[in-house]
């Protein structure tokens, strides 16, 4: 995929940009706070409909709108998709009603929802704070691994949409049984809901992993000179296919990836098992189970790499799997998402740096930013295109 | 707000603010629109507020609002009242009425289940309508909005009638009228192809 133009009104600190894109790497050079990162953020929320950083789409846009009667904010792309057809995807945040903003996308011209542009424009991101993959907490990776599914699988976004709504209706109304405001056969509907819902997300993930961490292990191996093996484990809080007994087996050695289940097997035993532990969930107040308490782990030669790995350990681990979701991406979309590295190769070793680097030449379109252009190789540079960006603008090449 | 309005502006700017799509400054703008109007307008107005609640109450038997109970449609005596139509408000109500087709009666919850907000099945008119759907009535048209919160609620009605004996129906989801299937989202496309008809 390449994308070929992209224009900014009040984004953030981008009052208005036209940007073409060039077909070799980007290098997006400036100090900080300049706007080096606010042009990934926009590829991103083309691709994603949402930004990666923040859930408030007022802060998107531009501060100077604060006293315009209608502020908004308008974000498009050009490219060519992998049938050679000319697209424009274009976002835009309206004010409604001086309250909330409203998202309005058009695909060619034409208004879209959310879903029906999903796998439209793929982006992999990948940011420094990502070493919490793998130093972080579970929600982390879950976060990670919903993300991802969402640029690709619309029925998998449609499903966590479904969940996101059900599981606060079913949770508000755990504690309004508690407090006896409700009994607790109005709980049947939304324990369907979250079991459906839940299904479909368990599904995927057991599926999406199986592939991931067949690509992440190669790319494991050639970085660690096949010295140490990857493997990923899926917990999922709630195992679809233990028995009681088994639960505990399964609670040490996670979900066999390669026994493929189904969401229409995986349903009625997550419903009976919202069921059995509906009284605990009274007392709790919360779902107990379920894809929003999964985890999945990441071991490297059979040991936690986030409790026991090093610094380097995580380091080499992120970056196989953010080259393996790219090439997760490629696969499952037939073309290959842009590549958004941000700040990333100041803080890779130089082994580390050449081999990202020397991955992406020529197959994704790759923009960086960087404080600091004598990071990369001159050879690099040579083939690169640089853009000095101050305060907003693009100052020079 | 600022010292230089007098408190009778403020009261109203601030009241009309409370309203549902009217942020501050549209609450100004009308408030100063109703200052430079004539008289007359704003007379209407506060009689056309007062009324509102004066004179207006729920239908003792559909719970629509009215101003006589019955309301004009539960006391007319060619709608077939053995056909009710449970809808979540009385806009809904409404938009069924303007189909002219309708020839039944309406029965209005005020609202949804959503846990959520504190709505339960006890704060709408579920167990009116449970009282009300016997004897004669043979069908329930449940015409909740096909959101998750009208499916909630249209699950507890039918729940709560399946045993009563009536033939319990909802609203059919499909294809918008002028569509093009091509572009129908697949969710629409799928309960459309559940909820297909026979032809002929």
């Amino acid at each position: 995929m390449r994308v070929e133009h992209l224009s900014l009104t009040n984004f953030r600190n981008y009052a208005r940009l036209e940007l073409s894109l060039p077909q070799q790497p980007l290098v997006l050079h400036g100090a900080n706070a300049q706007g080096k990162t606010s042009l990934l953020e926009a590829l991103y929320y083309l691709a994603a409909a949402r930004s990666p950083y923040t859930r408030q789409d007022r802060q998107l846009i531009h501060w100077r709108t604060e006293d315009d009667p209608l502020p908004y904010a308008r974000l498009s792309a050009e490219f060519h998709n992998r049938r050679g057809r000319h697209q424009i995807l274009e976002m835009a945040l309206v004010l409604e009603n001086g309250a909330r903003f409203k998202k309005i996308i058009r695909l060619n011209h034409a208004e879209k929802r959310v879903m029906d542009v999903v796998g439209v424009l793929s982006v992999v991101l990948f940011l420094p704070q990502d070493l919490t993959l793998v130093e972080g907490s579970p929600s982390d990776r879950r976060a990670w691994m919903d993300a991802t599914l969402s640029q690709v699988d619309a029925a998998y976004l449609e499903a966590l949409d479904g969940l996101e709504k059900a599981l606060p209706q079913r949770n508000a109304l755990l504690r309004r049984i508690a407090e006896r405001k409700a009994k607790p056969s109005e709980l049947s509907y939304w324990d369907e809901q979250v079991a459906q819902f839940g299904a479909i997300l368990i599904a995927q993930r057991q599926k999406f992993l199986r592939e991931l961490e067949y690509l992440a292990q190669q790319q494991h191996h050639a970085l660690s000179g096949a010295r140490e093996t990857l493997t990923l484990r899926y917990q999922p809080s709630f195992s679809p296919s233990a028995t009681q007994e088994g639960q505990r087996a399964f609670e040490v050695f996670g979900l066999d990836l390669h026994r493929q289940l189904e969401p229409q097997d995986i349903a009625p035993q997550y419903l009976a098992r919202l069921q059995e532990e509906r009284d605990e969930s009274i007392l709790r107040g919360v779902t107990l189970s379920g894809p929003h308490r999964d985890e999945l782990r990441l071991l490297i030669n059979g040991r936690d790499c986030g409790l026991y790995g090093s610094r380097g350990q995580a380091r080499t681990t992120v970056l196989a799997l953010k080259l393996a979701e790219l090439a997760w991406m490629e696969r499952a979309l037939g073309e290959t998402p842009l590549l958004l590295l941000d700040e990333v190769i100041a803080e890779l070793d130089a082994q580390r740096r050449a081999y990202l680097l020397g991955q992406l030449d020529g197959r994704a379109q790759t923009l960086l930013t960087t404080t600091e252009l004598d990071i990369f190789e001159p050879s690099f540079l040579a083939r690169a295109q640089v853009l000095h960006i101050r305060e907003g603008q693009i100052v020079g090449a | 707000m600022s010292k230089a309005i007098p408190e009778p502006v403020t009261r109203l700017i601030d009241a009309l603010s409370a309203l549902p799509g009217i942020g501050p400054k549209t609450a100004s703008r009308l408030t100063y629109f109703l200052l430079r109007a004539p008289d007359k307008l704003s007379q209407n107005l506060s009689e056309a507020l007062r009324d509102l609640k004066a004179r207006t109450r729920l239908c003792s038997v559909c719970y629509n609002i009215t101003v006589d109970d019955p309301c004009p449609i539960c006391a007319d005596e060619r709608r077939d009242k053995r056909t009710i139509a449970v809808v979540e408000e009385p806009l809904d109500a409404l938009a069924l009425e303007r189909t002219g087709v309708f020839q039944g009666v309406y029965h209005v919850l005020h609202g949804a289940i959503s846990p959520v907000q504190g709505i339960g099945p006890d704060d709408l008119k579920i167990r009116e309508l449970v009282q009300r759907a016997q004897g004669d009535v043979l069908e329930v048209i449940i015409a909740t909005n096909p959101g998750m919160e009208g499916d909630a609620t249209a699950m507890y009605i039918h729940r709560e009638l399946q045993r009563k004996g009536l033939k319990l129906t909802r609203l059919a989801r499909g294809l918008p009228t002028g569509g093009d299937l091509e572009y129908v989202d697949s969710v629409t496309l799928l309960r459309a192809l559940q909820g297909r008809n026979l032809m002929g």
